[in-house]
């Protein structure tokens, strides 16, 4: 295996163990009426604050399960997920989730009334509240459409309003599932581009569930790859190319990068065979 | 210009081969042209009114029934300008103009879908959010929406007396089922990416009622009062066979002592336009508060 660039950084001063996330033993099944189906089999992974974490696997490796454990939506059936010395026992607004489906949006409420929300529920004053949703208005590029309902937004424009809508409560961890799996090629860079500047400025957790290596390979400075059902890490490695400060276009034809590519298709494809 | 494609030749030559089926429904569908504007939709109603009224004045003017089985249009009017005239000293027909009957039934309706407006949709929020009450009450509401509103009248006659309040209770029972059930059923499929996004910004169990739950059941909640209203207006005329003057359903129904059919007809013309107008105020009020409903 190839090293690169920056291997594991962290940005400076992210660095605070009371926001590593941990998953200590954790097995999850699903009740069906044929019996019970295991998603995740034995899984072990310590989270390091502030890392941009990817995890990729084929499709029913139960990735967004994990996501939903560790976002708290599920209880594991068995071990535990925790966020620094606490036990996650439900959601909170500490560990923010961008959802796959842009439904998860509220129709009846516009853009900034989405983006809102959150403070509007830990009752930040209507002055303040109206100041920070300006900024991740600004941040995500839709200060224009504030107004608008969210329906009259492109695919492209309601992701960038579900990102504002998280990062609006102030989490320590943003979880995001498969987020840009439904958008065009050329939206789905933009709006990489602007992940991982969010990453950089803000220095939050970021946990990014794809199918797409290549978006993994871009964005992550972790990239954990799961084995079909029942999931397990079978690579876990560090990798540097988003913090490297270069493009899209120049890394995909970065000898590296495309070794790198490779290599963790690789490991999908050997798993997928087993 | 001999090179432009001119497509009205195109589509008028059917002499040409053609290749491929075109079924017309389906074409309008994908052409946009299917939708109907509001002003023809108005126009083919005023026209099919007009087909009516001219059947109806063909029919009456050939004498082949009697004035009593089909009185005349003009006899119609006649007794339209009746009810709301002092005639012979006396005040419209049965001593109440014709807008105080409907007003009588109008209230008597809108304070039946108030009070099941008022106990039915918290009802439906409960049966939604609360499995053990669901599994209790759901089978006793829908057995009371099983049931003819004149099923249960006598006994609320014996219970209530032939006033108002029996009336209103009838109508309360004909409109809570609707309302309840459409509730719980909008409780029901609450998309779960909407709860959870509400959870995952740390809303409490009222919030998540107060600014997930409520918004998403608001299309259901109108469409449970659409049919409430039209249930309600349907029971009127069996709530007003006793004692139901003034009532539009109850002057409906006492002219078959004098074989008043100019009176009967009138009643019917009146509570038919008075149901089509109540829910195109309800659909517009729907269109004004659920904006997103077939959009997101």
């Amino acid at each position: 295996m190839t090293s690169s660039a920056n291997v594991g950084s962290v940005p400076i001063g992210a660095r605070n163990a009371d926001r590593d996330l941990h998953v200590r033993a954790v097995e999850h099944e699903y009740p069906t009426p044929n019996g019970a189906v295991k998603a995740l089999a034995r899984l072990d992974l310590h989270i390091v604050a502030g890392e941009f974490l990817c995890i990729v696997g084929p499709s029913g490796c139960g990735k967004s399960t994990l996501l939903e454990l560790l976002a708290g939506l599920r209880q594991p059936t068995t071990g535990t997920v925790t966020l620094g010395d606490r036990t996650i026992i439900g959601p909170s607004r500490r560990r923010g989730v961008v959802f796959q489906q842009s439904s998860s949006l509220y129709p009846w409420l516009t853009v900034r009334g989405n983006i809102e929300l959150g403070m509007k529920l830990q009752r930040v004053p209507r002055a303040e509240r109206r100041t920070r949703a300006d900024e991740e208005l600004q941040r995500v590029g839709l200060t224009e459409f504030a107004d608008h309902r969210v329906y009259e937004l492109s695919g492209g424009m309601q992701q960038r309003c579900q990102i504002a809508r998280a990062l609006a409560a102030d989490p320590d961890v943003l979880l995001l599932d498969e987020p840009f799996g439904a958008l065009d090629a050329l939206t789905r860079e933009s709006l990489q581009g602007e992940l991982r500047q969010i990453w950089q400025s803000t220095a939050r957790t970021i946990i990014f569930v794809t199918h797409s290596i290549e978006e993994a390979a871009l964005l992550a400075s972790r990239v954990v790859v799961m084995s079909p059902r029942p999931g397990s890490v079978v690579v876990d490695r560090p990798l540097g190319f988003s913090q490297s400060g270069r493009t899209n276009i120049d890394l995909r034809a970065d000898a590296d990068f495309v070794e790198t590519c490779h290599d963790l298709r690789a490991a999908i494809t050997s798993t997928e065979e087993r | 210009m001999t090179t432009a494609v001119d497509t009205t030749v195109d589509r008028a030559d059917r002499t040409a081969p053609t290749e491929g089926r075109r079924v017309a429904w389906a074409a309008r569908r994908n052409d946009g042209t299917h939708r109907v504007s509001g002003a023809v939709r108005a126009g083919s109603a005023a026209a099919a009114a007009l087909i009516v009224l001219a059947l109806w004045w063909v029919l009456a003017a050939s004498g082949a029934w009697s004035e009593i089985i089909l009185p005349t249009p003009a006899k119609v009017w006649h007794a339209f300008i009746q009810s709301v005239t002092i005639h012979d000293g006396r005040r419209g027909i049965s001593n109440y103009y014709l807008w105080e009957h409907l007003w009588a039934s109008l209230w008597r309706i809108l304070r039946g879908v108030f009070w099941a407006f008022v106990i039915g949709a918290p009802i439906g929020l409960a049966l939604g959010t609360w499995r053990p009450f669901e599994l209790v009450a759901e089978p006793m509401i829908s057995f009371l929406r099983s049931l003819p509103p004149l099923a249960y009248f006598s006994l609320l006659i014996i219970w209530f007396g032939i006033d108002d309040t029996s009336k209103v209770w009838l109508l309360f029972l004909a409109a809570f089922p609707p309302i309840t059930l459409a509730v719980a059923a909008g409780v029901a499929t609450v998309r779960t990416e909407r709860i959870n996004a509400a959870l995952v910004l740390g809303a409490t169990r009222w919030q998540l009622l107060r600014h997930t739950v409520l918004p998403s059941v608001l299309p259901d909640l109108i469409t449970g009062l659409r049919v409430a209203v039209g249930f309600a207006w349907t029971t009127i005329v069996a709530s007003e066979t006793s004692n139901g003057i003034p009532g539009i359903g109850g002057l409906a129904w006492s002219t078959k002592k004098e074989l008043r059919s100019d009176i009967a007809i009138l009643c019917v013309i009146v509570i038919g336009i008075t149901a089509v107008l109540l829910d195109t105020v309800l659909r517009l009020a729907e269109r004004r508060l659920v904006p997103w409903k077939g959009r997101a």
